[in-house]
């Protein structure tokens, strides 16, 4: 038996909930909110990833006031060890080069997940544009992976550091890096609430509702749907840079549709429709990701022939049935759209009975 | 001036002509009855004018100007609202946000305001407190934070109405205002939509299959039969014709 950490295990769990959260409240606006069907989540994730692959080689060692060496072919290893070297004595350049990472990863990512949907949403069935995400997700995966020059290939880019590696101590960094994680997903939370609560959220859920009778109340259907996208697809990426700086590594077989589907998952379990939701639902997917981590690592070294990872893929397709057939609302069901003109009305009409059903 | 003006409007649906060489107006300030059997074509005919279905062939002005190739939401922003046959509200949502959806122009709309809700508060409330006063008009203030999916059929009934005049409308098409509403309601309903003509120049097209109350309210009349234009006439007129007595009431 290997002995468990307690504060290890937290810190991972705590980390991978506040990336997740990111990619939950990405799916949940789109999808929960908007009724934008998105199965290409891993691609705008990956976009992510990507940048942060092209940053760490490119742009770090720049910042750093030092040349850059070619990350791939014959000189991977030199171009490692510099980048390494840089996390570990530069932090500042480390700092910079994940602000900037960010920066792009969102603005790239929003960029395409704008124009993917202006261009398909006018066409009559919004899951058009459902299924030239999934393709789509895969075909630049594809692309990347027999690019020799982005990200190396199937080799990858290893050495993506996450920016507090200069503390040499393993334990405080990733306990740096985790509280980061979640910062950024609680601010993505508030920014989504404030959306929601927003005359925009008011909109998007017109058109999830109806969306003929809210065409014939005016709202322009495409542009809204392409806006919400724009603003999950940054969101996602975000996730997407966490995600490669938590494993230290960007691969592109980390970003296949089975992504995709986890970040299904965690919006179904949470409740569609509710930010609230999706925080839970990654929360609990966390903790069924580093549980079966566990439990394969202790089978494994006890010499157990049973593959425990697929137990994962298992649990998951039932979590997805049964939610569905039992509470398709999900764990924490939306609630009923008030937005700041109740608050103004109500206290313009003084105390009043909470609510008159009719 | 004719407000609306309908020029040999045809619908075809694969083989079946649903709307057949149409041609109609609709004076400015009128209230214009539209009758038929079922399926004859008339709520067709209100989704070509909304422009929530394309025109096979034919052209419809609005205020002078030619809104056929328009979508739905380009034809709300020109000044025509609609109503539906079943009632199509956001159930999900409150009286309250059922009615400010409809608001033009709102900035919390962009997403750039959005989230900055000290950006269109102001704004809101301005539309908060028009909405209210509508909803004053039409006898739901007090339902103001009900969701939409507990009201009564005739209150549902007129929360698509009040929901249609946030966008301030110069005509409103009606399909069928009174389906499914108790008769006294239903009188009540027709009176709040002769208030809207006389106290705020709202002109009115009206699908309706109870003509007693119809006739009571309208100007003039069209009868549409088989996607065509049977007869035109006064309620009066129309009433005695006696094509019409025999499609309509098997006379």
């Amino acid at each position: 038996m290997i002995n468990i950490d307690i504060g290890a295990t937290a810190i991972a769990i705590l980390t991978l909930f506040g990336i997740y959260s990111l990619m939950a409240i990405s799916l949940n606006l789109e999808y929960g909110v908007a009724g934008v069907p998105n199965f290409g989540q891993a691609l705008f994730v990956s976009i992510g990833a990507y940048v942060a692959g092209l940053t760490y080689t490119r742009v770090l060692p720049l910042l750093a006031g030092l040349e850059s060496i070619h990350p791939c072919g014959p000189t991977m290893g030199q171009a490692l060890q510099l980048r390494s070297e840089i996390m570990a004595t530069q932090p500042l350049a480390g700092f910079i080069n994940l602000a900037l990472t960010l920066l792009i990863a969102a603005l790239l990512s929003g960029a395409v997940g704008f124009a993917v949907s202006y261009v398909t949403l006018r066409l009559k069935e919004e899951w058009f544009l459902a299924l030239v995400l999934l393709v789509g997700g895969e075909t630049v995966r594809i692309v990347v992976r027999g690019a020799d020059d982005l990200i190396c290939s199937h080799n990858g880019i290893s050495g993506v550091a996450q920016p507090f590696y200069f503390l040499g101590d393993a334990r405080s960094g990733s306990l740096l890096f985790m509280l980061l994680c979640v910062a950024l997903a609680l601010i993505a939370y508030v920014y989504s609430q404030r959306l929601v609560r927003s005359p925009f959220g008011r909109m998007l859920k017109g058109l999830r509702e109806n969306e003929a009778v809210t065409r014939g109340l005016g709202k322009g259907i495409s542009l809204a749907r392409a806006q919400i996208m724009l603003i999950g697809s940054g969101i996602a990426a975000l996730g997407g840079v966490l995600f490669a700086l938590n494993t230290g590594f960007v691969n592109t077989n980390d970003y296949v549709v089975t992504l995709t589907l986890d970040i299904w998952v965690m919006v179904v379990l949470g409740g569609i429709g509710n930010n609230r939701g999706a925080l839970l639902g990654a929360a609990l997917i966390a903790i069924l990701d580093r549980f079966t981590q566990v439990a394969a690592i202790t089978l494994n070294m006890s010499g157990s022939e049973i593959e425990f990872n697929y137990v994962r893929f298992i649990a998951f397709g039932l979590i997805l049935l049964l939610m569905l057939r039992y509470r398709p609302a999900g764990l924490l069901p939306e609630s009923p759209l008030t937005t700041n003109a109740h608050e103004v009305i109500r206290r313009a009409r003084g105390p009043q009975p909470v609510s008159k059903r009719a | 001036m004719p407000l609306l003006e309908l020029y040999n409007l045809r619908k075809d649906f694969g083989g079946l002509r649903a709307v057949d060489d149409i041609s109609l107006t609709v004076p400015q300030g009128a209230i214009i009855g539209l009758i038929g059997p079922n399926g004859s074509g008339k709520s067709t005919l209100i989704d070509l004018i909304a422009g929530s279905a394309d025109l096979t062939a034919g052209k419809v002005i609005f205020a002078g100007e030619d809104i056929s190739d328009l979508p739905a939401d380009a034809v709300f922003h020109k000044g025509i609202a609609r109503g539906y046959q079943e009632p199509a509200l956001y159930f999900k949502m409150t009286v309250l946000d059922n009615l400010l959806l409809p608001v033009k122009g709102q900035r919390g709309e962009q997403p750039w305001y959005a989230p900055r809700h000290s950006a269109w508060q102001r704004e809101e409330r301005k539309h908060a407190e028009a909405a209210m006063e509508v909803l004053r008009q039409v006898q739901l203030l007090p339902h103001y934070d009900t969701l939409a999916s507990d009201l009564s059929g005739g209150q549902m009934k007129l929360l698509e109405i009040a929901r249609a005049l946030m966008g301030k409308p110069k005509l409103l098409l009606l399909d069928e205002p009174t389906a499914g509403v108790a008769p006294k309601l239903a009188y009540d309903i027709f009176q709040q939509i002769a208030r809207l003509r006389d106290d705020h120049g709202i002109t009115l097209l009206i699908v309706e299959h109870r003509l007693e109350i119809l006739f009571d309210f309208v100007d003039y009349v069209y009868v549409m039969h088989l996607g065509a234009l049977l007869a035109q006439g006064s309620a009066a007129e129309i009433g005695a014709h006696a094509t019409v007595r025999e499609v309509y009431f098997g006379d």
